[in-house]
Order: structure tokens, then C-alpha cells, then sequence
């Protein structure tokens, strides 16, 4: 589904962290800007669970940065988007879980319609291959007739497989006749909505108050400098970096870098060099070396860093 | 009596290589390039090994004063792209003519940033204006098929340096150690300008 949200896309600040709870949001900020975040929601219930993780969806505030700074997020702090929930009127309230309700059992029929449809599928495929098997069976039988009686054990063996399946149609074609007409008396399914609007109005309006940008480490610069080459960077704790570079979606590619920021007069140790080298060359991936020439101090803006930034890449020679 | 006998006998000779860096004019940084030079010839075995004083040329007044160069005796860095092209028009390594190489003399211990090291490339890339184009020579075509292969090749070449499709200007840098009684290992790495895909090992 290529959906496209409402832009810009409200990321909501809860206690430090940037978060996104709508699904449309992931999968559109992923597609499009090149955005990944890490997924960090478990079950409430069993948080211990963490293998397989959904939403909310964390971002690191580099990503959340970049996309202010595109003007495809804002920043919505979130305690106070919510202020309105006391106010909601009970008229409000009802109407929500009338709706939640009807969206339930849309899901449900939804559910039900497309396993009519499957099955029907099925049968008719039932159905033409009996067909095919009938015609099959009828020339093999005008071929027979004139063999020997010999051959009679291979049909009865052939028919087996048939048997099975014819009795199960019967049943199913009852049901053909009688199931579909009356209405499933199914329970309408639960549905447990991730964002909060509606009830409550968008969170990005004309009226609506917006946090300040993100405040990002110094690494930014050359952060949102890969990412404008398209690149996708996650967190590199995994790989003792600052970034962990990939040419395209995760999913499908190998990481390119790791990736390591400085300051452009910060003085490094050489070790530390061979140590990236090292560990680049043995995971097959370069390591990048890189920095804004232009301090904090020097520059209105972060935004003045980015187009100073100058990268190295570095590879064990093998020598 | 050991030990009155060793003193009296005369102290050791020092090394070749003791000598030769000591014959370094008291500059620690032309020290090392020194030692990096032999371990590249001896080591090595590289040829036409140059020594380029940037120490003018550089503006950054803490950049390393100098820059090797010198042509290894096999390929110390091929592109993945460029090898896939290789491998596809059956070009193999040793058919190509030598290339220079340029190295980055450092110490352990010695301070460096990323401004240093950009410095360093920028000299590379005045070096290299002036040194293009100079060895042309290795015409003895022994096939005329693979002779155009090569041309083939070496057109490609000029053209991926334009676009930088095969990695951009690149060089060594060399570390050598120096603390901890300083028993001379020199280690390479393949640095490059900007971001270039790593290579398949």
C-alpha cells in the first residue's frame, strides 16, 4: 500500500526520546527518506519478549533531526498534545467506541470475506481438476476396454487420491449452499489503535505548538552529509562505530561503513586508525573517517557544517 | 665476572638501519620517513621510491612535511568494480603497466586529525598533476589482441578517474612503531578520499 501521511509528520517526544507510533509514518518515512529507527515496542504484558519487536518506533535524534530539517517531521511533545483527553466530551467518547467497534467488525468481514473467497477458490480448482480427471478417466476407460483385465487394479489406485477429496466437497458444497447466505455471527475483532487521533484533533495543525529541532551531537553533520548521499545509517553500537552505513534498505544490502565522526582539529591517535582498519577490514566493510572543517562556534547554523564535511575511507592494505 | 668482562669489551656496532635514520637531520617526522622508505625498498621491495618535500606546498604549517612515493611490485589496492571489469575482459594484474603509489609517513603516537589528513591529500593531488602521465613507456605488446584489451582498459581507467567509479585519489598511510623500545613493525592502510565502497575480501 503506497500510502502517503499527512505532512509533516508529528514525532513524538516522550522523556528524551523520539518516537513514532503510527504505522503509515514507519513504512513511509522508511520508503521515501531513507529513515530506519529501531523498533522498541514489546508485548506490555511480556516485555521479555524482545526477539521480534513493533512499534513504537525509536529514532535516534540525528534521524529526527534530518527530517525537521526537511520539513517531513515536526517534533510533538506529547504530554501536552494529550491535554486534551480530559476534556473530551462523553457524546465524543461514544462515538469513539462505536466507531473502534464498527472498524472491528470491518476487519472481521473482511477476514471472513476473504477465506469465502479462498475456499471458493480451492473448490473450483477442485472442481476442474475432477472434471479433468473424469475425461482422463473416460478415455483411458474406451482404451481399456479392449486391454486384458489385468489392468484393473491401476485405476481403483488412481481413484483414491479422488476419494478423499470428494468427500470433503460434499461437505463443503452443503455448506456452498447454506454458509454463504446467513451472515457469520462472528465476534467483531478488538482493534487497538496505536495513535491517538482521532479522538483527539491531528497533532499538526496550523494552531499547534511545536518543540524546538533536535538537539544532536557533533556527529550530525556528517550524519545528515551520508544521508543526503542516500544513504541509510543506523546505530553502530553493534559494531563499536558511531553509524553503521548501508547503500540501501538494511533488509537488502550488506553495510558499507563504519562510520566514525571528529571535529576537524580534534586530535585523534593514530591507534585508533588501525584499530577501525582493522575491525572495517575484518567485518568486509570500510572504515569512514569523517568531519565538518567548520566548528560549532564558527557557523549560524548546523545546517552551514554539513557542506564542509570531508570523508576518508580507510581499508587494511594487507601488507 | 661476567659482567666486568662485557664492560670491557667495545660497545656494539649500531645497526645499518640505526645509522641510516640517525643520519636523519635531527627531525624526528624525517626520521620516520626514513624508516618507512627502507621498510618499503627492503621489505617491500618497492622501486623508484621518491622522497616529496610538501612542507611549501601544504598549507596547514602541521601537516606531515613529506610524502613517499615509489611503485610496488605488485597491486596493492584494485577496486571492486574495477576488478569485476578485469576479471569479465580476462585482464589479469600482472599484464598492467606499474603504477606510483604515494605513501603517508606517520609514527605511533604522533599527533594527527582530520585535518592533517586532508592537507595531506591535497598536496597528494598537486603531486599528482605534476606527475601524470609519466611512465608511458611499457609498449613491448607482445599480442596485438591484448595490446587493445589494455587500451581498452587504460581508456576505461582514464575515464572511471573522472567519474570515480573505481575509488577516488587514494593513498598509504603508514604507521610505524615507535614507543614501547620501538622494534620497527610499519603498518599500511589504503586511505581514500570520500566515501568508497570496500572491497570484497
Amino acid at each position: 500500500m503506497e500510502s502517503t501521511p499527512t505532512l509533516p509528520i508529528p514525532i513524538s517526544y516522550v522523556s528524551g526520546r523520539y518516537l513514532l507510533f503510527s504505522i503509515d509514518a514507519v513504512t513511509y518515512l522508511r520508503r521515501e527518506h531513507n529513515i530506519c529507527g529501531v523498533l522498541i515496542g514489546t508485548l506490555p504484558q511480556i516485555p521479555q519478549q524482545n526477539v521480534f519487536l513493533g512499534l513504537p518506533l525509536e529514532l535516534m535524534p540525528e534521524e529526527a533531526r534530518v527530517l525537521v530539517d526537511k520539513d517531513v517531521a515536526c517534533i510533538v511533545d506529547e504530554a501536552r498534545a494529550h491535554d486534551g483527553m480530559r476534556s473530551l466530551l462523553e457524546e465524543d467518547r461514544r462515538q469513539y467506541l462505536r466507531d473502534l467497534e464498527s472498524q472491528g467488525q470491518l476487519a472481521t468481514r473482511m477476514l471472513s470475506d476473504r477465506k469465502d473467497q479462498q475456499r471458493e477458490q480451492s473448490l473450483k480448482e477442485i472442481d476442474e481438476k475432477k472434471a479433468k480427471g473424469l475425461a482422463a478417466k473416460a478415455a483411458k476407460a474406451a482404451a481399456d476396454a479392449q486391454a486384458a483385465a489385468s489392468s484393473t487394479s491401476a485405476p481403483t489406485e488412481k481413484e483414491e487420491p479422488n476419494s478423499v477429496f470428494a468427500g470433503e466437497d460434499e461437505s463443503s458444497s452443503l455448506s456452498r449452499t447454506t454458509g454463504t447466505s446467513t451472515p457469520a455471527h462472528h465476534q467483531a475483532m478488538g482493534v487497538t489503535p496505536t495513535t491517538s487521533y482521532p479522538p483527539l484533533p491531528h497533532p499538526v495543525s496550523p494552531s499547534a505548538q511545536y518543540l524546538p529541532k533536535p538537539e544532536v551531537p557533533l556527529s550530525y553533520p556528517l550524519f545528515a552529509h551520508l544521508h543526503s548521499r542516500g544513504y541509510f545509517l543506523s546505530p553502530g553500537l553493534r559494531f563499536g562505530c558511531q553509524y553503521v552505513a548501508y547503500p540501501g534498505d538494511p533488509l537488502r544490502f550488506h553495510s558499507h561503513f563504519v562510520v566514525v565522526s571528529a571535529e576537524w582539529d580534534q586530535e585523534m591517535n593514530l591507534m585508533d586508525i588501525v584499530n577501525g582498519g582493522r575491525l572495517g577490514t575484518g567485518v568486509k566493510k570500510g572504515f569512514l573517517l569523517g568531519g565538518p572543517q567548520k566548528r560549532r562556534d564558527e557557523v549560524e547554523s548546523e545546517a552551514d557544517r554539513i557542506e564542509t564535511v570531508r570523508t576518508f575511507s580507510i581499508e587494511w592494505a594487507g601488507m | 665476572m661476567a659482567s666486568s668482562q662485557q664492560a670491557q669489551s667495545p660497545p656494539l656496532e649500531p645497526s645499518a638501519l640505526t645509522r641510516l635514520i640517525a643520519s636523519a637531520s635531527g627531525n624526528p617526522l624525517a626520521a620516520t620517513t626514513i624508516q618507512i622508505l627502507h621498510n618499503l625498498q627492503h621489505q617491500h621491495l618497492w622501486t623508484s621510491l621518491e622522497i616529496h618535500d610538501i612542507s611549501e606546498t601544504s598549507i596547514a604549517s602541521d601537516a606531515p612535511p613529506t610524502l613517499i612515493s615509489g611503485i610496488p611490485p605488485h597491486r596493492v589496492y584494485t577496486h571492486p568494480d574495477e576488478q569485476l571489469y578485469m576479471l569479465e575482459k580476462g585482464i589479469a594484474e600482472d599484464d598492467l603497466r606499474p603504477e606510483r603509489l604515494f605513501v603517508i609517513p606517520t609514527a605511533q603516537g604522533q599527533s594527527w586529525s582530520l585535518r592533517r589528513m586532508a592537507a595531506a591529500f591535497d598536496s597528494l593531488a598537486i603531486l599528482e598533476l605534476s606527475e601524470s602521465e609519466e611512465a608511458l613507456s611499457s609498449g613491448e605488446s607482445v599480442d596485438p589482441e591484448k595490446a587493445q584489451k589494455l587500451d581498452e582498459y587504460y581508456e576505461r581507467k582514464a575515464n572511471a578517474r573522472e567519474t570515480k567509479e573505481w575509488g577516488t585519489r587514494r593513498a598509504l598511510l603508514a604507521m610505524t612503531n615507535r614507543g614501547m623500545g620501538g622494534e620497527g613493525t610499519v603498518v599500511y592502510y589504503v586511505v581514500q578520499e570520500g566515501e568508497v565502497k570496500p572491497r570484497q575480501n
